[in-house]
Protein backbone atom coordinates (compact mmCIF):
# COMPACT_ATOMS: atom_id res chain seq x y z
CA UNK A 1 0.00 0.00 0.00
CA UNK A 2 1.19 3.29 -0.99
CA UNK A 3 1.52 6.44 1.66
CA UNK A 4 -1.18 8.53 0.05
CA UNK A 5 -3.70 5.24 -0.31
CA UNK A 6 -2.51 4.39 3.58
CA UNK A 7 -2.90 8.48 4.36
CA UNK A 8 -6.74 8.03 2.67
CA UNK A 9 -7.44 4.81 4.70
CA UNK A 10 -6.24 6.42 8.12
CA UNK A 11 -8.45 9.80 6.59
CA UNK A 12 -11.66 7.83 5.93
CA UNK A 13 -11.46 5.78 9.28
CA UNK A 14 -10.99 9.09 11.13
CA UNK A 15 -13.88 11.24 8.77
CA UNK A 16 -17.03 8.01 9.50
CA UNK A 17 -16.15 7.35 12.81
CA UNK A 18 -17.41 9.37 16.19
CA UNK A 19 -14.87 9.31 18.87
CA UNK A 20 -10.74 8.23 19.54
CA UNK A 21 -11.07 4.67 19.36
CA UNK A 22 -14.49 4.20 16.53
CA UNK A 23 -12.14 4.42 14.21
CA UNK A 24 -10.72 0.60 14.41
CA UNK A 25 -13.29 -0.95 12.80
CA UNK A 26 -12.76 0.84 9.88
CA UNK A 27 -9.33 0.17 9.75
CA UNK A 28 -9.20 -3.49 10.97
CA UNK A 29 -11.41 -4.32 8.08
CA UNK A 30 -9.51 -2.60 5.39
CA UNK A 31 -6.05 -3.26 7.07
CA UNK A 32 -6.20 -7.32 8.37
CA UNK A 33 -5.00 -9.26 7.16
CA UNK A 34 -3.33 -8.11 3.96
CA UNK A 35 -1.13 -5.39 5.64
CA UNK A 36 -1.52 -5.67 9.47
CA UNK A 37 -1.74 -8.82 11.29
CA UNK A 38 -4.53 -8.74 14.55
CA UNK A 39 -1.12 -9.06 17.24
CA UNK A 40 -0.11 -5.42 15.69
CA UNK A 41 -3.87 -4.13 15.64
CA UNK A 42 -3.34 -5.39 20.23
CA UNK A 43 0.23 -3.72 20.15
CA UNK A 44 -1.53 -0.36 18.46
CA UNK A 45 -4.41 -0.28 21.17
CA UNK A 46 -2.00 -1.07 24.43
CA UNK A 47 0.82 1.40 23.08
CA UNK A 48 -2.08 4.28 22.95
CA UNK A 49 -2.96 3.42 26.22
CA UNK A 50 0.24 3.51 27.90
CA UNK A 51 1.76 6.80 25.60
CA UNK A 52 0.72 10.34 26.37
CA UNK A 53 -2.27 12.43 24.30
CA UNK A 54 -5.74 11.13 23.93
CA UNK A 55 -6.86 7.68 23.01
CA UNK A 56 -6.99 7.80 18.97
CA UNK A 57 -3.24 7.93 19.06
CA UNK A 58 -3.20 4.32 18.56
CA UNK A 59 -3.80 5.17 15.05
CA UNK A 60 0.01 6.63 15.05
CA UNK A 61 1.41 3.38 16.69
CA UNK A 62 -0.58 1.50 13.78
CA UNK A 63 0.50 3.76 10.95
CA UNK A 64 4.26 2.80 12.27
CA UNK A 65 3.63 -0.65 12.72
CA UNK A 66 2.12 -0.41 8.83
CA UNK A 67 4.73 1.59 7.02
CA UNK A 68 6.95 2.86 9.20
CA UNK A 69 7.91 6.73 10.43
CA UNK A 70 5.87 7.68 6.54
CA UNK A 71 3.28 5.37 8.22
CA UNK A 72 2.86 7.14 11.70
CA UNK A 73 3.25 10.86 10.01
CA UNK A 74 0.44 9.90 7.23
CA UNK A 75 -1.75 8.53 10.55
CA UNK A 76 -0.63 11.85 12.72
CA UNK A 77 -2.28 13.99 9.87
CA UNK A 78 -5.34 12.20 8.61
CA UNK A 79 -6.00 12.21 12.78
CA UNK A 80 -5.81 15.52 13.09
CA UNK A 81 -7.31 16.48 9.87
CA UNK A 82 -10.50 14.80 9.58
CA UNK A 83 -11.95 16.26 13.00
CA UNK A 84 -11.12 19.86 12.24
CA UNK A 85 -13.99 19.81 9.95
CA UNK A 86 -16.07 21.16 12.75
CA UNK A 87 -14.14 24.50 12.41
CA UNK A 88 -16.02 25.42 9.01
CA UNK A 89 -18.98 23.78 10.31
CA UNK A 90 -19.53 25.97 13.67
CA UNK A 91 -18.90 29.21 11.57
CA UNK A 92 -20.87 29.02 8.30
CA UNK A 93 -23.75 26.16 9.78
CA UNK A 94 -24.03 26.79 13.20
CA UNK A 95 -28.09 26.29 12.35
CA UNK A 96 -27.19 23.36 10.22
CA UNK A 97 -25.70 21.75 13.23
CA UNK A 98 -28.97 22.28 15.61
CA UNK A 99 -31.06 20.47 13.09
CA UNK A 100 -33.09 17.44 14.03
CA UNK A 101 -31.43 15.49 10.94
CA UNK A 102 -28.17 16.57 11.51
CA UNK A 103 -28.41 15.34 15.21
CA UNK A 104 -29.79 12.03 14.03
CA UNK A 105 -27.14 11.17 12.00
CA UNK A 106 -24.46 12.01 14.33
CA UNK A 107 -26.90 9.89 17.05
CA UNK A 108 -26.93 7.11 14.28
CA UNK A 109 -23.36 7.11 13.30
CA UNK A 110 -22.23 7.02 16.52
CA UNK A 111 -24.99 3.65 17.60
CA UNK A 112 -23.22 1.99 14.22
CA UNK A 113 -19.74 3.25 16.15
CA UNK A 114 -20.62 0.96 19.26
CA UNK A 115 -21.59 -1.55 17.82
CA UNK A 116 -18.76 -1.99 15.58
CA UNK A 117 -16.56 -1.59 18.20
CA UNK A 118 -18.08 -4.20 20.32
CA UNK A 119 -18.05 -6.32 17.40
CA UNK A 120 -14.75 -5.82 17.17
CA UNK A 121 -13.71 -6.44 20.82
CA UNK A 122 -15.35 -9.84 20.52
CA UNK A 123 -12.75 -10.73 17.28
CA UNK A 124 -9.88 -9.20 19.01
CA UNK A 125 -10.70 -11.47 21.58
CA UNK A 126 -11.70 -14.51 19.46
CA UNK A 127 -8.17 -13.98 17.31
CA UNK A 128 -5.77 -13.92 20.47
CA UNK A 129 -7.22 -16.48 22.84
CA UNK A 130 -9.80 -18.05 25.06
CA UNK A 131 -8.32 -19.65 27.44
CA UNK A 132 -10.40 -19.16 30.90
CA UNK A 133 -7.64 -16.68 32.16
CA UNK A 134 -7.71 -14.14 29.27
CA UNK A 135 -11.61 -14.95 29.15
CA UNK A 136 -11.33 -13.46 33.00
CA UNK A 137 -9.03 -10.51 32.25
CA UNK A 138 -11.28 -9.44 29.43
CA UNK A 139 -14.23 -9.30 31.51
CA UNK A 140 -12.59 -7.36 33.93
CA UNK A 141 -10.68 -5.13 31.94
CA UNK A 142 -14.62 -4.25 30.25
CA UNK A 143 -15.82 -3.35 33.47
CA UNK A 144 -13.02 -1.49 34.57
CA UNK A 145 -13.11 0.55 31.21
CA UNK A 146 -16.93 1.23 31.75
CA UNK A 147 -16.55 2.38 35.10
CA UNK A 148 -13.67 4.32 34.78
CA UNK A 149 -11.38 3.65 38.38
CA UNK A 150 -8.27 2.38 37.22
CA UNK A 151 -5.79 4.00 34.94
CA UNK A 152 -5.53 2.14 31.48
CA UNK A 153 -1.66 1.93 31.32
CA UNK A 154 -2.46 -0.14 34.86
CA UNK A 155 -4.74 -2.30 32.94
CA UNK A 156 -2.05 -3.28 30.31
CA UNK A 157 0.42 -3.87 33.18
CA UNK A 158 -1.65 -6.23 34.74
CA UNK A 159 -2.15 -7.86 31.51
CA UNK A 160 1.48 -8.00 30.34
CA UNK A 161 2.28 -9.26 33.76
CA UNK A 162 -0.67 -12.08 33.51
CA UNK A 163 0.84 -13.03 30.62
CA UNK A 164 4.04 -13.45 31.31
CA UNK A 165 2.30 -15.90 34.50
CA UNK A 166 0.19 -18.16 32.80
CA UNK A 167 1.59 -17.74 28.86
CA UNK A 168 5.32 -19.25 29.14
CA UNK B 1 -10.19 37.08 28.39
CA UNK B 2 -9.13 40.58 26.75
CA UNK B 3 -6.04 40.31 24.39
CA UNK B 4 -4.36 36.75 22.72
CA UNK B 5 -1.60 34.96 24.58
CA UNK B 6 1.55 34.96 22.83
CA UNK B 7 2.52 32.00 20.93
CA UNK B 8 5.24 30.57 22.93
CA UNK B 9 2.97 30.41 25.59
CA UNK B 10 0.06 28.76 23.84
CA UNK B 11 2.53 26.10 22.71
CA UNK B 12 3.68 25.48 26.05
CA UNK B 13 0.35 25.14 27.17
CA UNK B 14 -0.82 22.41 24.85
CA UNK B 15 2.07 20.71 24.92
CA UNK B 16 1.88 20.35 28.59
CA UNK B 17 -1.68 18.64 27.84
CA UNK B 18 -0.65 16.60 25.01
CA UNK B 19 2.12 14.95 26.93
CA UNK B 20 0.62 14.94 30.71
CA UNK B 21 -2.82 13.27 29.47
CA UNK B 22 -1.79 10.04 30.15
CA UNK B 23 -4.52 7.01 28.48
CA UNK B 24 -6.40 9.81 26.54
CA UNK B 25 -10.37 10.01 27.72
CA UNK B 26 -10.74 11.74 30.88
CA UNK B 27 -7.38 12.26 31.34
CA UNK B 28 -6.83 14.43 28.59
CA UNK B 29 -10.35 16.00 29.52
CA UNK B 30 -8.79 17.04 32.99
CA UNK B 31 -5.44 18.33 31.64
CA UNK B 32 -7.53 20.63 29.25
CA UNK B 33 -9.89 22.17 31.86
CA UNK B 34 -6.52 22.36 34.45
CA UNK B 35 -4.02 23.77 32.04
CA UNK B 36 -6.48 26.36 29.82
CA UNK B 37 -9.26 27.03 32.31
CA UNK B 38 -7.71 26.95 36.17
CA UNK B 39 -4.18 27.61 35.90
CA UNK B 40 -3.96 30.23 32.77
CA UNK B 41 -7.37 31.12 32.89
CA UNK B 42 -7.64 32.24 29.46
CA UNK B 43 -11.52 30.21 28.78
CA UNK B 44 -14.18 30.35 30.74
CA UNK B 45 -15.90 27.25 32.57
CA UNK B 46 -18.89 28.46 29.99
CA UNK B 47 -16.70 28.50 26.70
CA UNK B 48 -15.11 25.13 27.97
CA UNK B 49 -18.24 23.30 27.90
CA UNK B 50 -19.45 24.74 24.95
CA UNK B 51 -16.31 23.79 22.96
CA UNK B 52 -16.91 20.38 24.65
CA UNK B 53 -20.00 19.58 23.20
CA UNK B 54 -19.37 20.90 19.84
CA UNK B 55 -16.43 18.75 19.67
CA UNK B 56 -18.53 15.83 20.36
CA UNK B 57 -19.98 16.31 16.86
CA UNK B 58 -16.82 16.43 14.99
CA UNK B 59 -15.90 12.75 13.64
CA UNK B 60 -12.72 11.35 14.55
CA UNK B 61 -10.46 12.35 17.33
CA UNK B 62 -13.33 14.55 19.57
CA UNK B 63 -10.02 15.93 21.47
CA UNK B 64 -8.80 17.03 18.37
CA UNK B 65 -11.79 19.10 17.30
CA UNK B 66 -11.43 20.66 21.10
CA UNK B 67 -8.38 21.67 20.52
CA UNK B 68 -9.18 23.19 17.34
CA UNK B 69 -12.03 24.96 18.89
CA UNK B 70 -10.06 26.37 21.75
CA UNK B 71 -7.39 27.39 19.92
CA UNK B 72 -9.14 29.32 17.29
CA UNK B 73 -10.49 31.34 20.21
CA UNK B 74 -7.49 31.82 21.85
CA UNK B 75 -5.46 32.92 18.45
CA UNK B 76 -7.19 32.76 15.51
CA UNK B 77 -5.91 30.20 12.41
CA UNK B 78 -2.39 30.33 13.82
CA UNK B 79 -4.02 29.43 17.05
CA UNK B 80 -5.68 26.01 15.70
CA UNK B 81 -2.47 24.83 14.30
CA UNK B 82 -0.52 25.57 17.64
CA UNK B 83 -3.38 23.96 19.82
CA UNK B 84 -3.73 20.66 17.66
CA UNK B 85 0.07 20.29 16.89
CA UNK B 86 1.30 21.32 20.44
CA UNK B 87 -1.23 18.80 21.90
CA UNK B 88 -0.56 15.78 19.40
CA UNK B 89 3.37 16.03 17.59
CA UNK B 90 5.06 15.40 20.93
CA UNK B 91 2.63 12.23 22.09
CA UNK B 92 2.70 10.82 18.61
CA UNK B 93 6.78 11.24 18.77
CA UNK B 94 6.45 9.41 22.36
CA UNK B 95 3.77 6.89 20.62
CA UNK B 96 6.05 6.43 17.88
CA UNK B 97 9.29 5.32 19.38
CA UNK B 98 7.46 3.65 22.23
CA UNK B 99 6.13 1.61 19.11
CA UNK B 100 9.14 1.53 17.42
CA UNK B 101 10.92 -0.14 20.58
CA UNK B 102 8.31 -2.61 21.32
CA UNK B 103 8.29 -3.77 17.92
CA UNK B 104 11.85 -4.96 18.31
CA UNK B 105 11.34 -6.89 20.45
CA UNK B 106 8.16 -8.22 20.14
CA UNK B 107 8.85 -11.49 18.59
CA UNK B 108 10.81 -12.81 21.44
CA UNK B 109 9.42 -15.28 24.12
CA UNK B 110 8.79 -13.23 26.60
CA UNK B 111 7.14 -10.45 24.90
CA UNK B 112 5.00 -12.87 23.07
CA UNK B 113 3.96 -14.02 26.76
CA UNK B 114 3.03 -10.71 27.88
CA UNK B 115 1.24 -10.33 24.98
CA UNK B 116 -0.65 -13.02 25.39
CA UNK B 117 -2.29 -11.34 28.41
CA UNK B 118 -2.32 -7.73 26.96
CA UNK B 119 -4.21 -8.82 24.44
CA UNK B 120 -7.93 -9.46 25.98
CA UNK B 121 -7.17 -6.07 27.82
CA UNK B 122 -7.09 -4.58 24.65
CA UNK B 123 -10.58 -6.44 23.50
CA UNK B 124 -11.81 -5.41 27.35
CA UNK B 125 -10.82 -1.98 26.73
CA UNK B 126 -12.59 -1.98 23.18
CA UNK B 127 -16.04 -3.54 24.19
CA UNK B 128 -16.10 -0.89 27.35
CA UNK B 129 -15.60 1.90 24.59
CA UNK B 130 -18.23 0.49 22.82
CA UNK B 131 -20.43 0.73 26.31
CA UNK B 132 -19.23 4.50 27.01
CA UNK B 133 -19.55 5.35 23.23
CA UNK B 134 -23.54 3.68 23.06
CA UNK B 135 -24.78 3.97 26.75
CA UNK B 136 -25.48 7.40 26.51
CA UNK B 137 -27.15 7.16 23.16
CA UNK B 138 -28.98 4.11 23.19
CA UNK B 139 -32.93 5.90 24.66
CA UNK B 140 -34.34 3.69 27.61
CA UNK B 141 -37.90 2.11 27.05
CA UNK B 142 -39.40 1.29 23.62
CA UNK B 143 -37.73 3.99 22.21
CA UNK B 144 -34.68 2.21 22.69
CA UNK B 145 -35.16 -0.75 20.62
CA UNK B 146 -34.09 0.75 17.14
CA UNK B 147 -31.50 2.16 18.78
CA UNK B 148 -30.43 -0.91 19.88
CA UNK B 149 -31.05 -2.72 16.65
CA UNK B 150 -28.85 -0.67 14.96
CA UNK B 151 -26.02 -1.10 17.18
CA UNK B 152 -26.60 -4.94 17.72
CA UNK B 153 -27.09 -4.82 13.21
CA UNK B 154 -23.47 -3.23 13.14
CA UNK B 155 -21.99 -5.70 15.54
CA UNK B 156 -23.19 -8.45 13.80
CA UNK B 157 -21.93 -7.09 10.23
CA UNK B 158 -18.36 -7.63 12.13
CA UNK B 159 -19.14 -10.62 14.08
CA UNK B 160 -19.80 -12.55 10.58
CA UNK B 161 -17.68 -10.14 8.24
CA UNK B 162 -20.81 -10.04 6.11
CA UNK B 163 -20.27 -6.65 4.69
CA UNK B 164 -18.07 -3.20 4.60
CA UNK B 165 -18.11 -1.43 7.86
CA UNK B 166 -18.59 1.82 5.98
CA UNK B 167 -21.54 1.00 4.34
CA UNK B 168 -22.62 0.20 7.52
CA UNK B 169 -21.55 4.10 9.10
CA UNK B 170 -23.34 5.46 6.17
CA UNK B 171 -26.34 3.14 6.62
CA UNK B 172 -27.15 4.02 10.13
CA UNK B 173 -26.52 7.84 9.77
CA UNK B 174 -28.77 7.48 7.32
CA UNK B 175 -31.57 5.90 9.46
CA UNK B 176 -30.17 8.42 12.41
CA UNK B 177 -31.47 11.02 10.09
CA UNK B 178 -34.80 9.76 9.31
CA UNK B 179 -35.54 8.20 12.54
CA UNK B 180 -33.50 9.11 15.58
CA UNK B 181 -34.22 13.31 15.04
CA UNK B 182 -35.16 15.76 17.97
CA UNK B 183 -33.19 13.76 20.48
CA UNK B 184 -29.90 15.10 21.60
CA UNK B 185 -26.97 13.78 20.11
CA UNK B 186 -23.85 14.09 22.42
CA UNK B 187 -22.66 11.87 24.98
CA UNK B 188 -23.28 12.34 28.57
CA UNK B 189 -20.83 14.36 29.60
CA UNK B 190 -22.21 17.59 27.83
CA UNK B 191 -25.08 18.39 30.33
CA UNK B 192 -22.17 19.07 32.37
CA UNK B 193 -21.43 23.26 33.49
Amino acid sequence: MDQIALFLEFLRASALSVGGLASLPLLRSTLVPAYATDAQIVQSLAIGRLSPGPNGLYLVSLGYLVAGWPGAISALLAACLAPLVVLPATTLGRRWLLSGWFAGTVRGVALASAGLLAGTGIIIMIVSGTAPWQLILAAAATILTIRGTLHPAVLVGIGAAAGLVFAR
Amino acid sequence: MTDSPRARDLLRAWIDIGSQSVGGGTSTLFMIRRVLVDQRRWITPREFTEAYALSQLSPGIHFVAMAGLLGRRLGGTRGVVIAVAGMMVPASLITAIMTAFFAAVAEHPIALAALAGIAPIAAGMTLGQAVILGRPVIHRGPRGILDLAVAIAAALVVLTAGGSTIAVVLASGLVGALFLRGARPTSQETEMS
